[in-house]
């Protein structure tokens, strides 16, 4: 799977894939954002309106790009997660820790 | 009529869990009486557990599994059976990890929260691993009403 980036404001990147967020494809996120987090964008969301499927090494890869985002002194958010993907987060109690957001411009408070 | 399983083999690598996922969502598919959540808690579940074997089988020369899926009609099973060494595994209830930052550890907890089953057995020079789910009576609501 790719992950297309796109700008909102001055520093928040959204990022956003579609298919399945699996251990196929979880490499693929945290390079992402690893990039991103190198050019200065350190406020992620990550809209995963297209993501129609998560395991969990897709689970492992968003807490690890938390902790990335966090650690370069911004943050990682979520936006729009599937039936599916709400279902994951829940029942691994991540949806503590990954607040969702109706959208992306929303996750920031944009 | 009882269908008998459907069975994939597969070899990781090339194959990987993504031909696991086409060839479970395309079996559910031909039960289109199944219940949508059902479908998806299980589907979840075994990918779940086809991660876990391809994972930490696979010491390096690949792992070849055989996967056989049973839809009754009150109920999914699925088992999975990999060549790889035993692993000394012992399954017991888990919980998600204390640590809600860390980046492993959840699957065997999901999956026990997914299904009814699950078991593993080491038979012959094969591990076992099988899920099982009751699921809703065909033609139920997806989403149960309460009045």
């Amino acid at each position: 799977m790719k992950f297309e980036t796109s700008p909102i404001g001055d520093s928040v990147l959204a990022v956003r894939g579609v298919g399945r967020l699996n251990m196929v494809s979880a490499a693929a996120l945290r390079e992402t954002v690893a990039d991103a987090l190198t050019t200065g964008r350190t406020r992620i969301v990550i809209d995963l309106s297209g993501i129609e499927f998560v395991d969990s090494s897709g689970l492992g890869a968003l807490i690890g790009c938390l902790k990335s985002a966090r650690q370069a002194g911004g943050d990682l958010r979520i936006a729009q997660p599937t039936a599916q993907v709400a279902m994951v987060l829940r029942l691994s109690n991540l949806d503590r820790v990954l607040k969702s957001y109706g959208s992306t411009e929303e996750a920031y408070g944009g | 009529m009882v269908e008998g399983p459907s069975v994939l083999r597969l070899t990781t690598p090339p194959a990987d869990v993504n031909d696991v996922h086409d060839f479970v969502i395309a079996e559910l598919n031909r039960h289109p009486d199944l219940n949508a959540m059902d479908r998806m808690v299980f589907v979840t579940a075994l990918i779940e557990l086809a991660t876990n074997v391809i994972q930490h089988a696979d010491t390096g020369a690949g792992v070849t599994c055989t996967l056989s899926l049973r839809v009754g009609h009150d109920r999914i099973e699925a088992q999975l059976s990999d060549t790889a060494e035993d692993g000394g595994i012992k399954l017991v209830a888990r919980g998600m990890p204390a640590d809600e930052m860390a980046e492993s550890g959840r699957g065997i907890a999901l999956i026990q929260a997914l299904v009814d089953e699950l078991r593993y057995e080491r038979v012959g020079d094969r591990n076992l691993w099988s899920i099982a789910k009751s699921t809703t009576h065909p033609g139920s609501p997806d989403v149960s009403v309460v009045f």
